[in-house]
């Protein structure tokens, strides 16, 4: 939390300068359900993506609880480290056979584990061999407007120019081999709020108490 | 007897009843077990269905467990994820072989085919049925596909490292092994075939259960199509009840079904033995029943039968055999009626036959069973039919009946018949009539009759003896001698009779028949009905004697003399016939004949201008004819003849015999004026006395008188005593029976009014009687002229 807290700072600092449009995403599922722990990207649609403002990289624990990685989703800049922290009373076999960052590990009850560096964009999707219901991702991006769907569902995103945009966004339950949900955003005025509506349609989600040996057909 | 009998007609009856029922049952029972299995069918192939879904169901989810089980690996993950082609397809193959899957592929997320354990010739690049991968994630997904002429079952499990990196689709082949491998798991049916759509309307075979039935190929041919829904239908000859049930199936696979069948002959067998047992039971039912009833219809029948054939010789009258029969039924009972009424006919027909044969007062045969009797003992064996009959008759009966009654009269004919039984002890004695006994004398000769005759004569002389009474018989008997005077009985008894008439009037009342003396030929009677025939046919003719005036010498009238011309015995002389013609009663038609002749000769005669009387005999027994008189004025009336030129001529026997109704007739004549004379006046009984109450207008003095007046002086004196008394009567006189000069002459000096005879002219034809009456007009008779 406080890592967020400084990325947040970080902002901050820059509103300053920069514009003031928004654009804030609605995200729900078929059901009309808010959905969460979304990764929401504007990416400018005739400029090349602008580089983040280098900030000093950051560690982000990912802590697991509960048999449970939290957070769910964690957003990285590239060069930024996780710490995987066993917070239960059970071993984890912490593992991840993503391209941007292999590893594996076994934490004791309390261990952690050193520091990970992510030096490349792309998506980790860590899991516990242990315990097959545990993941987590780790979604490593340099692109500036970037932010995660709290649990009304909405992201929001600052301190835009106008221009044209492109609105996208990830989820760890959308649907493998399918496109992800792209939408393209024009802002008029550099205080323009736009609103954009994305409706995911999402896989169930793993964490819950699903044994996959006893599916449903 | 009907040519179905009543036993068989019974049997028959129960029979058809028998097997009647038992073929509707039968039919009914197999209608309601059929319509039941085939209600059965149904439900078991749609329950059968859904169990074989059901079943593969079960299948797949064991499949997709193992697979899930094999997709955590985390060998297999790194392997994947890490793109170790080679681990991941020995992995997979290991793994197909624990499922028992035939081909194992690794699909990545795009639908590329990373890994592929099967052929190599028909190894895929893509795998074919997105909608099976995209719907892995969410749940199970298995399907039913077709490929390459097979069919199997897919399931796609993905695989989680731990988001999805790649999806694990097994093949499980659906063939004839799994099948049979289901069917012994589960009540599936034998009969169940996997089918895929090669092209619309078009099913191939892909599996089959472990009965190869062909269902499907004869559906395809004989419905061109597939049932959705049970149907009933033919295959191979058989019924069987058919379903077909969609399998899950990819979208853009091709249809793959299940056909399952129900046999209905199978569900029919366990039903075979009962209805073997049942025809069997029926059979033997139908012999016993048949049995049964033939032997209830003969016990029914046979006494009937026994009954019908008693029935048959009582009618024969053989009365020996009354139908016994010991039973205690209703048969019994109509056996008991029988016999108490063939007794009791039996005992009214001897009584009745008894009577028939018997004389109620003698106790004796009367003539009917005598002549049986005779006739018997004539044709008897090796004798000749010699024998004697004796006609016993008590010629007085009558008159003891007026006298005495004819309780008396019974009580002498017993004793007449005890007495002839005491002296003619062999002889075969009989009555034959009121007044008649028979005895038959078998084997006797003339003097052997002789004997009994008198023998019987002697007892029946002594006059028979009452109380207060004592009376003459006056027994007569005729006998008749066999085979001389007749070989019949019936013949021998008329002799007999003629024979004992005889006898009454003799002396010694003792006859033979004399067959020359019998007065009653037979040909008599049929001379009767030749006169019939001969008043119809108009075959007798009237003669007429010339009556000669003796005082103008001129013949003025005639009488009238019926003759008879008979075609076989030619002339018949009226003594011949009239006397019978009165006993038959066929003299009135006679008379009216010769009247109705008579006159229409006379007014022949009188429209030729010859004014004769003719003079007609009347018979006794015309006297008696009330109708006489009108018919005659009819007749007079007719042929326009005045009544005083008609004489009717009777004897002095008619007016005695019937005086009260002849004297009326011959008043009516009279007054009429109609001419009577009294014929053959002078031999009867009849007195000038008696003749004065009659109408009397002329006497006839008889040709007894006449005859031999010339010589005579007696019959002169008795010819003009009459001759005189009769004109101071005003009679006037006729002499019959002129047969010389003298006669005529001595008549003629008399005063006698008219002669008739030979001399004068016998008879004669009319047309000769007209020449000879003119031929005498003025002219002085000149006796014998035309003798």
């Amino acid at each position: 939390m406080r890592c967020l807290l400084m990325i947040a700072a970080l902002f901050l600092g820059n509103a300053w300068s920069a514009p003031a449009a928004e654009v804030v995403v609605h995200l729900s599922d078929g059901r009309g359900h808010p959905v969460n722990d979304a990764v929401v990207m504007l990416m400018p649609a005739t400029a090349a993506v602008a580089k983040s403002p280098a900030g000093p990289p950051a560690t982000y624990i990912i802590d697991q609880h509960d048999e449970s990685f939290i957070p769910y989703v964690q957003v990285l800049r590239p060069g930024d480290k996780v710490v995987f922290r066993n917070s239960d009373s059970t071993r984890h076999h912490v593992y991840s056979f993503a391209a941007i960052k292999t590893f594996e590990f076994v934490l004791r009850p309390g261990e952690s584990s050193p520091a990970l560096s992510m030096d490349q964009a792309g998506i980790a999707a860590v899991g516990c061999n242990i315990h097959d219901h545990m993941a987590t991702y780790l979604f490593v991006s340099a692109v500036p407007a970037i932010a995660m769907s709290s649990h009304d569902g909405s992201a929001t995103l600052g301190h835009l120019a106008a221009g044209r945009y492109t609105a996208q966004v990830w989820h760890p339950q959308l649907h493998p081999g399918h496109p992800e949900p792209i939408q393209n955003v024009t802002i008029v005025g550099d205080t323009d709020t736009v609103q954009l509506s994305f409706t995911l349609s999402l896989l169930p989600d793993p964490r819950m108490s699903m044994d996959r040996e006893h599916l449903d057909y | 007897m009907p040519s179905m009998g009543f036993r068989l007609r019974l049997a028959l009856f129960f029979v058809a009843t028998l097997v009647t029922v038992q073929l509707l049952t039968a039919g009914l029972v197999y209608e309601v077990t059929r319509r039941a299995l085939v209600a059965e069918g149904e439900r078991q192939l749609t329950a059968n269905a859904h169990a074989f879904v059901a079943q593969m169901d079960d299948i797949s989810a064991r499949i997709a467990g193992n697979v899930e089980v094999l997709s955590l690996d985390y060998a297999l993950r790194a392997a994947i994820a890490e793109r170790d082609r080679g681990t991941v397809l020995s992995v997979l193959r290991n793994h197909g072989r624990r499922v028992g899957a035939s081909r194992m592929l690794l699909v990545g997320l795009d639908g590329a085919v990373e890994a592929d354990t099967g052929d190599t010739a028909t190894a895929l690049t893509h795998f074919p049925f997105p909608d099976l991968i995209d719907s892995a994630y969410d749940r199970r997904t298995a399907a039913v596909v077709a490929l390459d002429g097979k069919a199997s079952w897919m399931v796609a499990v993905p695989i989680y490292a731990p988001q999805p990196v790649g999806l694990v689709v097994v093949s499980v082949p659906l063939d004839d092994a799994l099948l049979a491998h289901m069917q012994q798991l589960s009540a599936l049916p034998r009969d169940v075939e996997l089918a895929a759509q090669s092209a619309p309307g078009h099913w191939a075979v892909v599996a089959r259960g472990d009965r190869h039935t062909g269902l499907v190929d004869s559906l395809v041919a004989a419905h061109q199509g597939l049932p959705w829904k049970p149907l009933l239908t033919e295959v191979d000859g058989k019924e069987y009840m058919v379903l077909a049930q969609r399998l899950k199936q990819p979208k853009q696979g091709t249809s793959v079904v299940a056909v399952l069948g129900y046999s209905l002959d199978d569900a029919l067998s366990p039903f075979r033995s009962v209805a073997i047992a049942w025809a069997t039971l029926l059979a033997l039912g139908l012999g016993v029943g048949l049995l049964g009833a033939w032997f209830t219809a003969r016990s029914v029948s046979r006494p009937v039968e026994a009954l019908a054939a008693a029935a048959r010789r009582i009618e024969a009258g053989d009365y020996r055999t009354p139908a016994s029969m010991q039973r205690h039924d209703e048969i019994g009972q109509l056996a008991g009626a029988f016999g108490t009424m063939t007794k009791a006919v039996h005992q009214r027909e001897w009584h009745i036959r008894h009577q028939a044969m018997h004389d109620s007062v003698t106790d004796l045969p009367n003539r009917v069973a005598a002549e049986a009797s005779i006739d018997q003992d004539l044709g008897d064996g090796d004798r000749t039919g010699e024998g004697a009959l004796l006609m016993v008759g008590l010629t007085r009966l009558p008159e003891i009946i007026k006298t005495m009654g004819h309780a008396l009269c019974d009580r002498l004919m017993r004793d007449a018949s005890e007495r002839m039984r005491r002296v003619a002890v062999d002889a075969y004695l009989a009555r034959t009539s009121d007044t008649q006994f028979v005895l038959w004398l078998s084997q006797a000769d003339q003097a052997a009759a002789v004997a009994a005759a008198l023998r019987i004569l002697d007892v029946l002389n002594e006059p028979y003896q009452e109380t207060d009474v004592s009376i003459d018989r006056l027994p007569s008997v005729g006998i008749a001698m066999a085979p001389a005077d007749g070989s019949q009985a019936s013949t021998l008894l008329r002799h007999a009779e003629v024979a004992q008439f005889a006898a009454s009037g003799s002396a010694s009342g003792l006859s033979f028949y004399d067959a020359t003396t019998d007065p009653h030929r037979p040909d008599r009677l049929s001379l009767m009905g030749d006169l019939r025939d001969a008043l119809d046919r108009e075959s007798l003719l009237l003669h007429y004697q010339p009556k000669l005036n003796l005082a103008s010498q001129r013949v003025d009238g005639a009488e009238a003399l019926l003759r008879w011309n008979h075609s076989r015995r030619g002339w018949i002389a009226p003594d011949a016939f009239i006397g019978m013609a009165e006993d038959t009663g066929n003299i009135q038609r006679v008379t009216r004949w010769v009247l109705a002749s008579a006159l229409a000769q006379a007014q022949k005669w009188i429209e030729r201008g010859l004014p004769l009387h003719i003079a007609v005999n009347l018979s006794t027994r015309d006297l008696e004819d009330a109708e006489l008189p009108a018919r005659i004025g009819g007749l007079l009336s007719i042929h326009q003849v005045p009544a005083d030129c008609l004489t009717v001529e009777v004897t002095e026997r008619a007016v005695i015999g019937e005086p009260d109704t002849a004297i009326r007739i011959l008043r009516r004549l009279a007054e009429q004026g109609v001419g009577i004379a009294i014929d053959d006046f002078g031999v009867g009984q009849s007195t000038f006395a008696y003749l004065r109450h009659l109408p009397v207008s002329e006497l006839k003095i008889d040709q007894m008188f006449v005859k031999h007046l010339a010589s005579d002086t007696n019959d002169r004196t008795i010819v003009r005593s009459i001759v005189d008394l009769s004109h101071r009567l005003g009679y006037r006189v006729t002499a019959e029976g002129v047969e010389d000069q003298g006669a005529l002459d001595y008549l003629a000096s008399i005063g006698c009014d008219h002669a008739q005879g030979y001399f004068i002219s016998r008879a004669l034809p009319a047309d000769a009687f007209a020449a000879f009456a003119t031929g005498r007009d003025g002219h002085a008779f000149a006796g014998g002229v035309q003798q």
